[in-house]
């Protein structure tokens, strides 16, 4: 009755055991709680996309929103996420319902700014954030206002960049399952460095990037397919015609229809004031 | 002299600068950064790149400029020292590397911080001291011998010292008295080290042990100045009071008793505490280290301690600094692991391999490195590029933490997966058509004529330039472009009567598309050069929109063949010029892809790749990566079968996913 006899040791309510059953207990929830929490953190800050071309200022605004002034900068490899705070006097669209007397109005104003690399071989980090966004609220579109003349590279460059994000943008909301309707993600296409003498104005902005982007999309449509496409199969047929279909000219407004709103705006990052 | 240095970080932010020269030029950093960084067309220093001396990494030239860097990995810092090419600076070297090792001990808990760009760093003094030190220690080394300059690299050139027993002996002054050990040279300026050869050891322990040597009398000297401020100084033994002046000659403020008489001594006893302090210095070797470590956590306390440095502090403080880096490195190499502890810590690393959270080191890489590279190699990328990749990968993880449950393997796939993306994705978007029409059809504002783009193919024997030059034809046709065909093939025979058969199908193929084809052709033996030029001539006569040149295949070896490009480049001055290299070529494409883009002489290069006959390599793609990283020139095109519309775009995602394939 050996046997016996442990098992009823082993059962027997000893005070060893009862601490170390009760220190379990306590524990493993503790334990649980900061492994799991700890990484998820509580929510992620709303966040804005800074894209745009190399050396259009987009970590120069960066520095602007987060320190009040524009540092000197050169050249991103990698993409930097900053945490800046709303200027008091504005309310963030989140809040518009609140009144301004409720205490957490003066709070959740933070969001974070996301710097992306503008080199040609580095675009992946941006487009990477646009198809798994975290809380992406908007995408500022940096341009540089003195490099888009007609025939100028810097306008190819840019119209090529800027057609492929509201690509990628027009297709996250066309693949959108009714169940989980993405938010819509704003578009401001800033035209950085009015100060120069080059700069154009924002109407012109604008329409020379529509024009270029009417460009892009046709030769895109008679370019080649890509070497991935026919010869694996599984790949269907995309469809890579950006804005309305059949239409001539490409406007900002087609966008639209695929809940991405655009719009234009200048400034420059060497004075105080930034358009919003 | 230095025209400037900046500490930037990866994603572009200056920390700190300090320019020499009014208008410092903004682009010379970027182009280092794009050339060295993004689309790495120098390859950095072999082997580990994270401890990596400034004097390892080959210096950048850019307009009249050099350009010395280094890096730090983790931190994602960048160093960069920008001087005129013309001037010779021996320091440079020394002086990035001493910059990086102070800034990342000063500051590197604050880069660590996420969400911010924001350092707040008051580097200026440490700057200026560093470059203030070594500038003399340059115009000293002139007069010195040879040799005393490579020992001198090794050697912090003073060092905080000889403070065993006296912190509690002036408990006011903090000042550390910078003991410089130039016993020899004792007339030359206080900053500057002297290159003898027990110099090439830190001073410290020396300073250090020398109050040791002079034994008991040292000690109880010190005490009894302490107690007694009065004439006792002088009154002892000569020569170890001589001693002591010596080494504390460069403290200022301290309140010494017997001021005047101390300080009138100090040049001359130099001279015979010199033999002292080599063979002291000869002695103590063995306990160097420990010394190190005493002298390391006093510098910290007193560095806390204390708002602001001034200049003499700052620079014992700079030194401990860099001394207490020199010392982690020695330890760190030569730390020897008890078999207990090596054990462990192997049950350790197997744990974390499949846990994650693992640091990764060079001999965990080692193995699946090897493994990655035969891989590579397998799927027919030439050793040379793989080699390249497999340490661009190394460089990359070591130091990495491994994430959760991801084990090294997958670790180094998702890194070889985005360092090949890196190497494919081209630098500027190559869309062909609208290249063509910016030419073709100009804006009104920007005053360029009308004139044919001209794209002419060359490559080596048999490898289809004749065939992609077609099915590039027929493309341009579906496009209602009007293309005129050159053969300038005039060396093979049938060659151009095999243009002309592709030229006439084409016709009938596009006839009632609204394309417009035809071959210009002047028969054989005729110089290639002028044929093309002729040809480029009439077709702006004629109002072509394309002018496609085919020329003839040439090994690229056979220097004859070859420097005929040269002169064809021009005379014909393509717009583009294309390598057609078929898929099936090994370890000879890096050959082939380096002659030609040198071949068209200094101002021109090549401007794309077509890669032939993927179709017949399955999934042994590598080529592509081999003839890109040759020249760092993009791939425009594939061709994937044998019909005039078997002509592709790359898709990088594509290439990489058959490159990373297991399945063979």
């Amino acid at each position: 009755m050996a046997s016996q006899d442990w098992i009823q040791h082993l059962l027997n309510p000893s005070p060893l055991q009862l601490t170390i059953a009760i220190l379990l207990c306590i524990t493993i929830p503790i334990f649980l709680h900061t492994s799991v929490f700890n990484k998820s953190g509580l929510t992620t800050l709303p966040s804005i996309l800074l894209v745009g071309p190399s050396g259009s200022g987009k970590t120069s605004l960066l520095t602007q929103f987060e320190r009040g002034t524009a540092a000197s900068t050169h050249t991103s490899q990698a993409p930097i996420a900053v945490e800046c705070s709303l200027p008091v006097s504005s309310t963030a669209g989140s809040d518009k319902y609140r009144s301004i007397h409720d205490p957490t109005h003066s709070i959740h104003k933070k969001f974070l700014l996301v710097d992306t690399p503008g080199h040609g071989k580095l675009r992946h980090y941006a487009l990477d954030t646009i198809t798994s966004p975290q809380n992406l609220r908007g995408i500022i579109f940096l341009v540089d206002a003195a490099t888009l003349s007609a025939g100028d590279e810097g306008l190819r460059q840019t119209a090529d960049y800027l057609h492929d994000i509201l690509l990628l943008l027009q297709k996250r909301s066309e693949s959108k399952t009714g169940a989980k309707a993405l938010k819509e993600i704003p578009v401001l296409v800033a035209a950085n460095k009015m100060d120069l003498f080059t700069a154009l104005p924002a109407a012109l902005v604008k329409s020379s990037l529509e024009n270029e982007i009417t460009k892009v999309r046709r030769s895109r449509s008679k370019g080649l397919l890509d070497s991935g496409i026919g010869m694996d199969e599984g790949d269907d047929e995309k469809d890579d015609w950006l804005g309305e279909m059949g239409s001539k000219e490409f406007k900002f407004k087609q966008m639209e229809e695929f809940d991405v709103v655009v719009e234009v705006e200048i400034g420059n990052c060497l004075c105080d004031e930034i358009f919003y | 002299m230095l025209d400037s240095f900046e500490i930037l970080t990866t994603s572009g932010v200056i920390l700190w600068s300090r320019s020499y020269t009014n208008n410092s030029d903004p682009s010379i950093i970027n182009s280092l950064i794009s050339t060295v960084f993004i689309e790495e067309k120098t390859l950095p220093g072999a082997g580990v790149a994270d401890d990596i001396s400034a004097a390892n990494n080959p210096p950048f030239k850019c307009d009249q400029h050099t350009l010395k860097w280094t890096t730090v990995k983790e931190l994602g810092l960048i160093f960069v020292a920008v001087y005129r090419s013309l001037l010779h600076l021996s320091w440079i070297d020394k002086l990035v590397d001493n910059i990086k090792t102070l800034f990342v001990d000063l500051y590197g808990d604050q880069l660590k911080k996420p969400h911010t760009t924001i350092v707040e760093c008051h580097f200026d003094e440490y700057f200026d001291q560093q470059l203030r030190e070594l500038e003399k220690t340059a115009l000293n080394q002139d007069t010195k011998s040879a040799e005393a300059s490579a020992l001198l690299e090794k050697a912090p050139p003073s060092l905080s010292g000889n403070l065993g027993d006296e912190p509690p002996l002036l408990p006011g002054l903090l000042s550390r008295g910078a003991s410089k050990n130039n016993w020899k040279d004792a007339t030359s300026n206080e900053y500057t080290p002297t290159a003898t050869p027990d110099a090439s050891r830190p001073g410290t322990p020396a300073g250090h042990l020398l109050t040791a040597k002079a034994g008991p009398g040292g000690s109880r000297r010190s005490r009894k100045l302490a107690n007694t401020p009065s004439t006792h100084a002088s009154s002892g033994d000569e020569t170890s009071a001589k001693k002591r002046a010596a080494k504390s000659k460069a403290k200022k403020g301290r309140k010494w008793d017997a001021d005047g008489l101390v300080d009138d001594d100090s040049d001359t006893p130099l001279d015979y505490s010199a033999p002292n302090g080599a063979t002291s210095g000869e002695d103590d070797g063995e306990e160097r280290a420990g010394a190190m470590e005493e002298i390391d956590q006093k510098t910290w306390g007193s560095k806390t301690g204390k708002g602001q440095f001034v200049l003499k502090d700052l620079d014992d403080q700079v030194h401990s600094m860099l001394a207490s880096a020199d010392a982690e490195k020695s330890h760190s190499t030569a730390a020897p692991a008890g078999i207990v502890g090596s054990s462990i810590s192997a049950i350790g690393g197997l744990f974390r391999n499949v846990v994650g959270g693992k640091i990764l080191t060079k001999k965990d890489l080692d193995k699946a490195i090897k493994g990655m590279e035969e891989h590579l190699l397998k799927k027919n990328v030439a050793r040379e590029a793989a080699i390249r990749l497999c340490e661009g990968v190394e460089r990359e993880l070591i130091g990495v933490k491994t994430g959760n449950f991801e084990s090294v393997q997958a670790r180094i796939q998702t890194a070889m997966e985005s360092s090949l993306r890196k190497i494919l994705t081209p630098t500027s978007s190559l869309d062909l058509l609208r290249e063509i029409d910016a030419v073709t059809s100009p804006s009104t504002l920007s005053l360029q004529k009308r004139r044919p783009y001209v794209i002419s193919v060359v490559g080596v024997n048999g490898v289809g330039k004749s065939t992609n030059l077609s099915k590039i034809c027929f493309f341009l046709l579906q496009n209602k472009y009007k293309v005129l065909v050159v053969a300038c093939d005039t060396f093979r025979s049938g060659a151009v009567e095999q243009l002309a058969v592709h030229v006439s199908n084409l016709k009938e193929l596009t006839a009632r598309e609204g394309g417009k084809v035809e071959l210009y052709q002047k028969g054989y033996g005729k110089d290639a050069a002028n044929v093309a030029k002729n040809a480029v001539t009439f077709a702006v006569q004629e109002g072509f929109d394309v002018v496609l040149i085919d020329t003839a295949g040439r090994r690229h070896n056979d220097q004859r063949l070859m420097s005929s490009l040269e002169k064809f480049a021009t005379f014909a001055s393509p717009d583009k010029i294309l390598m057609v290299g078929e898929a099936l070529v090994g370890t000879d494409s890096v050959a082939q892809a380096r002659n030609f883009n040198a071949a068209f002489g200094a101002g021109r290069s090549l401007d794309g790749f077509i890669i032939s006959k993927c179709d017949t390599v399955g999934d042994m793609v590598g080529t592509l990566v081999s003839m890109v990283h040759a020249t760092n020139v993009p791939v425009l095109f594939v061709g994937v079968g044998q019909h005039y519309s078997d002509l592709r775009n790359l898709s990088v995602k594509w290439a990489v996913e058959k490159l990373l394939s297991s399945n063979q």
